[in-house]
C-alpha cells in the first residue's frame, strides 16, 4: 500500500507524513474496491430498474449510467469520499515536498552532469489544459512552482500515495507492461528511436530505455518543472533520456524522425483539437515501418454503461474534463484519421507485468482472445489491473 | 466542451453536463444538504487523524510491524470505522 520512490529525491518523511500517506492509500482502496463494488450493487438492484421503469429499457450510455445513479446513496458516498481522498493525496505530497524542495533541488543539482538533457522552450505556449485546470484536482496543475522541481514532485509523490501500488514501485507498471507486450509480440521490432509524448515525469518513458537500451529516447511534455524533475529522475536511475518541453500536437522534429511514438494517460487529457493533431503530427514524425503505440482508458463504445460510466466519473468529478470526449471517440478512427492505414491499427489488453508476471504477459501475447476489453477490470486502477493498449503502424 | 457561463461549474466540462451535480460553490454536490459533502471530508480527515495516533501507539508500544501487518492493520482499521457505510452494514450500526 503506497511505495517507497526508487530515486534519490525521494521524500524523507516524518513517521507522521508516512501514515499520513498510508491511510490515504488505504481509503482510495476502500473506495476503488469496496465502495466500488456497492456502486455496482446499487446499480443493478437500484439504479437500473428505476431507470428501467420509468424509460421503458435499461441504461445504453455511460450518460445513462450516470443519470440513473445520481441521488443513489451508494453513488453519494462512493463519489463525495473519492472526492476527498484525491484531495487528501495531493494534501499528503504537497506539504512534504514544500518542506523538502531545496533537499530535492540539492540532489538533482548533483546528477546533473550525468548522460541524458532536458531542453526547455520559455516562449512555449503552455496549453490551457496544462495549466488553466486543476487536473485531478492536482493545486497548480502541472505548472505550479514554474521551473522548479515542485509540480514534479508532488506528482512523483502523490502519484506514489495515489496508486496504491498498483503501478510498481518505480510508477513505471504501465510502461513496463507496455514494452513488455511490444517486445514479445513483435521481436523483429527493434527501435532505434523512440518518442514519449505527454512524459510528465518520465515514469512510464524510462521502461523504453531499460527494453531497447540502444535506442536513442526522447520524451517531450509542455510543463518545464515537470521535465526538469523527469531528467533528474532519470538520472538518478542511470537512464539516458533527452527531455524537451514542447506539446504533443506541434511537435518540434522533423518528418520521419521515429522507430516508435508512445504515450500513456496523456491523450484523455488533451482537447478534441488538440487530440486529433497529436495523431497527426505522430504520423508525421513516425518513420515508414514505425509504430504508434497509445495506453489509454478503453473507449465507451467496448464497454457497458455502468463501467463506461465509472471510468467517464473523473470527467464531471476529478477535474479531468477532456476524459468523456476521449472515451467517446474510437481508437481506429482516431489513427486512421492521423494518417495510418485503417489494416494497420491493433488493440490489445496486457495484464500489470508486476502484479501477474513476465508469464501472464507472454499468455496475453499468445491469446488474441485475451484483447477484449473487460468493462470489470480493463483500465480500472483496483485489484485485478489490466492494462488497455492501441495503436498503428504507419506503412 | 461546454463553457455555459450559467451553470456554475467548472470552466471546461464534458458537453450535455447535468446543470445538478455542482453547488452553488461550482464544485461537485452529491447530497441534497451541501454540508453533508463537507461533513463526509471532516469524517475522513478525522479517521485519518485516528489512525497517524494508532501508528504512534504501536511504535511507543514497541508494536512495529512489517509493512504487510501494518497494511491488514490500516485495513482492518477503515473497514471497522466505515462499515456503516457498506451496502450491506447500514444495519450494523
Amino acid at each position: 500500500m503506497g511505495v517507497i520512490l526508487q530515486h534519490l529525491m525521494k521524500p524523507e518523511l516524518t513517521a507522521e507524513e508516512a501514515a499520513r500517506g498510508r491511510f490515504v492509500s488505504g481509503i482510495r482502496a476502500f473506495i476503488l474496491n469496496d465502495l466500488a463494488g456497492d456502486l455496482r450493487t446499487a446499480y443493478d438492484k437500484r439504479a437500473a430498474p428505476a431507470f428501467a421503469r420509468d424509460k421503458g429499457r435499461p441504461p445504453e450510455t455511460s450518460n445513462e449510467a450516470h443519470q440513473a445513479l445520481r441521488g443513489d446513496p451508494a453513488f453519494n458516498i462512493y463519489s463525495a469520499m473519492r472526492v476527498q481522498a484525491q484531495k487528501m493525496v495531493w494534501h499528503a505530497s504537497g506539504d512534504v515536498v514544500a518542506r523538502d524542495i531545496e533537499r530535492l533541488e540539492a540532489e538533482a543539482v548533483k546528477v546533473a552532469n550525468q548522460p541524458g538533457s532536458v531542453k526547455l522552450n520559455p516562449d512555449l505556449d503552455i496549453p490551457r489544459n496544462v495549466d488553466a485546470i486543476e487536473v485531478h484536482l492536482m493545486p497548480g496543475s502541472y505548472t505550479r512552482g514554474g521551473e522548479s522541481l515542485e509540480a514534479g514532485a508532488v506528482y512523483d509523490q502523490g502519484l506514489a500515495v495515489f496508486s496504491m501500488g498498483l503501478m510498481g514501485a518505480n510508477l513505471d507498471d504501465i510502461g513496463l507492461s507496455m514494452a513488455a507486450y511490444v517486445k514479445g509480440k513483435f521481436p523483429d521490432f527493434k527501435p532505434q528511436s523512440i518518442l514519449d509524448t505527454g512524459c510528465t515525469i518520465g515514469h512510464n518513458t524510462l521502461p523504453w530505455k531499460q527494453t531497447y537500451p540502444d535506442a536513442k529516447v526522447e520524451a517531450i511534455d509542455a510543463a518545464a518543472g515537470g521535465l526538469r524533475y523527469a531528467s533528474a529522475r532519470a538520472k538518478m536511475q542511470g537512464q539516458d533520456v533527452n527531455f524537451a518541453q514542447m506539446s504533443a500536437d506541434a511537435l518540434d522534429y522533423p518528418d520521419d524522425s521515429f522507430d516508435l511514438v508512445f504515450s500513456s494517460m496523456f491523450l484523455h487529457e488533451l482537447s478534441k483539437k488538440a487530440r486529433a493533431a497529436a495523431f497527426e503530427e505522430a504520423y508525421r514524425v513516425l518513420k515508414p515501418g514505425g509504430l504508434l503505440l497509445h495506453m489509454e482508458l478503453p473507449p465507451n463504445d467496448q464497454m457497458n454503461a455502468f463501467d463506461g460510466f465509472y471510468l467517464d466519473w473523473d470527467s464531471w468529478y476529478n477535474s479531468e474534463p477532456f476524459y468523456k470526449g476521449y472515451r467517446d471517440e474510437s481508437p481506429p478512427a482516431l489513427c486512421e484519421a492521423g494518417g495510418f492505414g485503417p489494416d494497420d491499427y491493433f488493440q490489445f489488453v496486457v495484464p500489470s507485468i508486476g502484479i501477474y508476471g513476465e508469464e501472464a504477459v507472454a499468455q496475453a501475447i499468445a491469446d488474441e482472445g485475451a484483447n477484449a476489453v473487460d468493462s470489470e477490470t480493463t483500465g480500472r486502477l483496483a485489484e485485478g489491473i489490466m492494462w488497455f493498449g492501441f495503436g498503428a503502424w504507419k506503412r | 466542451m461546454s463553457a455555459d457561463t450559467q451553470n456554475p461549474g467548472p470552466a471546461f466540462k464534458p458537453d450535455d453536463t447535468p446543470k445538478e451535480i455542482y453547488g452553488p460553490d461550482g464544485k461537485p454536490q452529491f447530497f441534497d444538504d451541501p454540508g453533508m459533502d463537507r461533513y463526509v471530508a471532516v469524517v475522513m480527515n478525522m479517521a485519518q487523524e485516528m489512525w497517524v495516533q494508532e501508528e504512534r501507539l504501536m511504535a511507543l508500544e514497541g508494536l512495529e510491524a512489517s509493512a504487510a501487518d501494518r497494511e491488514a492493520k490500516l485495513k482492518e482499521f477503515i473497514d471497522r470505522i466505515f462499515a456503516p457505510l457498506r451496502e450491506q452494514g447500514s444495519d450494523d450500526i
